[in-house]
């Protein structure tokens, strides 16, 4: 019984319905119930599924959706075990969270990559959590969640919390504390009274009508929400506009120092060759054992960047990382953990990851895959660490480019307004 | 370099311990087709087409089965049936998806009670199922070729249940294929 708390799950209508759960359609009009869109995959018989959502498993007309409203069964005796402290402008925005909180309204943070946005969130999901709230925190990638589960479980070592995602082992639990990807959203109805969306405008929820409708579907009709973005898409600057949505602004990293700016060389072919200014790079950061992260915009690029500096510094250890790779977590961790010195990755790596102390060469910055708000992305990378609050951040392009230009105004404005606030290099 | 009997890789050309097996209990070999090896490209295959019920995948070995089956040019084309509950549940027979456009005949269909999916089981359990199948109406194959159709031959338990049914029906030779093995 509990299973289906606040959830919406697919159950054939050839199989008994348990009792005193509610079936409700798969499709209203040929729309899916789960998903709201409108994709068609046919079956014989006249019968159809979903391919919009097929990946969480297949809706079709032979089905139905069980559900059973939330009924927030939890004792609300959570305690923070958290004792770090926020900044001044920390708390600013952590009580505007307080604030969402009580409204039940929608709200933006738009803070700065290593602004301290998850210890923000702490206050808010406490008080939630001692009001008997169910709250889910989700992000588009998974990345970004395996990231926060240590650090909430840390925050919230008593609290009961299960973490679902496409790859994930862990079987569901009802739990005041869910984190999830953004698709898992789908299985849920109506259950959470707090919803925090984490990387907002990344891929791929952006732009994305099917995952908009997981979110809005998984909340309360009485609910908060909190987006928490460091690069909002154009949308979501209009509804602030608009103001359809409060936002709460934090230009200035935890530590208190600006952002690292984005610098640029100028270079060749690098994909012929590797150039001499790159790699008289990596001869220093070899020499200082410093440890760094390469991005190149290819997957096809791994390999030959890789082998290329291997073959140059064969005592520096290092990998290589890409979405599809079967170690992938293995080999992220391998870095967190200092193992190795080095990683050439794709853009998976261009948010939600700490690596402390790094510096980052971007290979190809000029290419398309790195848009303006992943290379300002990218760049936050760098200076995470109150140890090590600066730099290096450089981008190897082929010619002058506007976005890479984007890119390095996008970091000054906000170096412009951290700088305001008390924020030095 | 393969079994006999049925197909399968291995370093002789010989009967594998299966097709050993069935030999062993007075049936006729089936003589198996099989296109592809069951590695773990066609375990996710499956698992996206049959079990997560993508129906539309059904396409992409279309084209190679159809002509295979062609070539082997049998009077009769049968496809394995699926349960009356499979086709509730999931929608559709995988084997029929698999062949789409060719003209065959479903004379069996899985007797009542038959609910569960062999891919459950172990390799002893399943060898040790009963005839799982009926035939639709009694028919006359007498001096008949038969090709009997399924999506995966594992032990082949299925298969020769299948053409158990069909000997009796007075088939003249019953031939067997599957898209993986």
């Amino acid at each position: 019984m509990k299973s289906y708390y606040g959830r919406q799950l697919v159950h054939a209508k050839a199989n008994k319905v348990p009792e005193n759960i509610i079936s409700s359609a798969a499709f209203i009009g040929n729309v899916c119930q789960r998903c709201g869109q409108n994709v068609h995959g046919k079956l014989p018989n006249d019968h159809f599924y979903c391919r919009a959502c097929l990946a969480l498993g297949r809706v079709s007309s032979l089905d139905v959706l069980l559900s059973f409203p939330e009924p927030n069964h939890f004792d609300g005796n959570d305690i923070l075990s958290w004792n770090g402290q926020l900044t001044q402008q920390q708390k600013v925005v952590s009580d505007e969270l307080l604030e969402t909180l009580s409204r039940q309204r929608e709200h933006l943070v738009w803070a700065v990559t290593g602004a301290g946005k998850t210890e923000m969130l702490f206050p808010v999901i406490h008080q939630a959590l001692s009001q008997q709230y169910r709250i889910a925190i989700v992000s588009p990638r998974v990345d970004v969640i395996l990231e926060l589960t240590p650090r909430l479980q840390q925050a919230f070592s008593q609290t009961d919390k299960v973490v679902l995602h496409g790859a994930q082992t862990e079987e569901y639990r009802y739990t005041p504390l869910v984190l999830a990807t953004t698709h898992q959203m789908l299985r849920f109805k109506s259950a959470f009274d707090l919803l925090i969306v984490d990387e907002v405008d990344s891929f791929p929820y952006a732009g994305d009508q099917m995952l908009a409708h997981a979110v809005k579907n998984a909340r309360k009709i009485n609910s908060a929400v909190i987006y928490l973005s460091a690069t909002p898409t154009k949308t979501l600057q209009q509804q602030v506009k608009r103001q359809s949505l409060t936002t709460s602004y934090l230009p200035l990293r935890f530590h208190q120092h600006l952002l690292p700016v984005l610098k640029t060389a100028i270079v060749g072919p690098w994909r012929k060759k590797l150039p001499l200014k790159f790699l008289r790079q990596i001869k220093q950061f070899s020499q200082t054992k410093r440890r760094f992260l390469i991005f190149v915009p290819k997957v096809s690029d791994l390999v030959s960047v890789y082998q290329n500096i291997k073959k140059d510094f064969p005592d520096m250890f290092g990998d290589h990382v890409y979405a599809g790779d079967p170690k992938r977590q293995e080999k992220v961790q391998n870095m967190r953990d200092q193992m190795i010195q080095y990683l050439v990755t794709t853009t998976i790596l261009e948010r939600g990851v700490t690596f402390p102390g790094i510096d980052v060469l971007i290979l190809g910055a000029d290419e398309k895959i790195f848009s303006e708000n992943a290379l300002v992305q990218i760049a936050g990378r760098v200076g995470r660490n109150k140890d090590r609050p600066t730099g290096l951040v450089k981008a190897y392009i082929q010619h002058t480019n506007f976005k890479v230009m984007a890119a390095q105004r996008q970091i000054r404005q906000m170096n412009k307004r951290g700088r305001r606030l008390g924020g030095r290099v | 370099m393969g079994c006999l009997g049925c197909g399968r890789q291995q370093t002789n050309n010989q009967l594998c311990h299966d097709c050993y097996r069935w030999q062993q209990k007075g049936k006729k070999l089936l003589n198996h087709t099989a296109l592809y090896q069951y590695n773990d490209a066609m375990r996710q295959f499956m698992q996206q087409y049959k079990f997560n019920g993508d129906y539309d995948l059904r396409v992409i070995f279309n084209c190679v089965l159809s002509q295979k089956i062609n070539i082997l040019n049998a009077d009769i084309i049968v496809p394995i049936p699926v349960s009356d509950h499979t086709m509730v549940t999931r929608g559709f027979n995988q084997t029929t998806g698999l062949i789409e456009g060719i003209q065959y005949e479903q004379l069996l269909k899985v007797s009542a009670g038959q609910k569960s999916h062999q891919s459950q089981f172990n390799r002893k359990i399943r060898m040790m199922r009963k005839q799982p199948f009926m035939l639709i109406e009694q028919v006359s194959l007498e001096g008949k070729e038969i090709l009997l159709v399924d999506d995966v031959y594992t032990t082949g338990n299925t298969l020769y249940h299948a053409a158990d049914l069909l000997y009796e029906c007075g088939a003249k030779n019953v031939k067997s294929i599957s898209l993986s093995r």
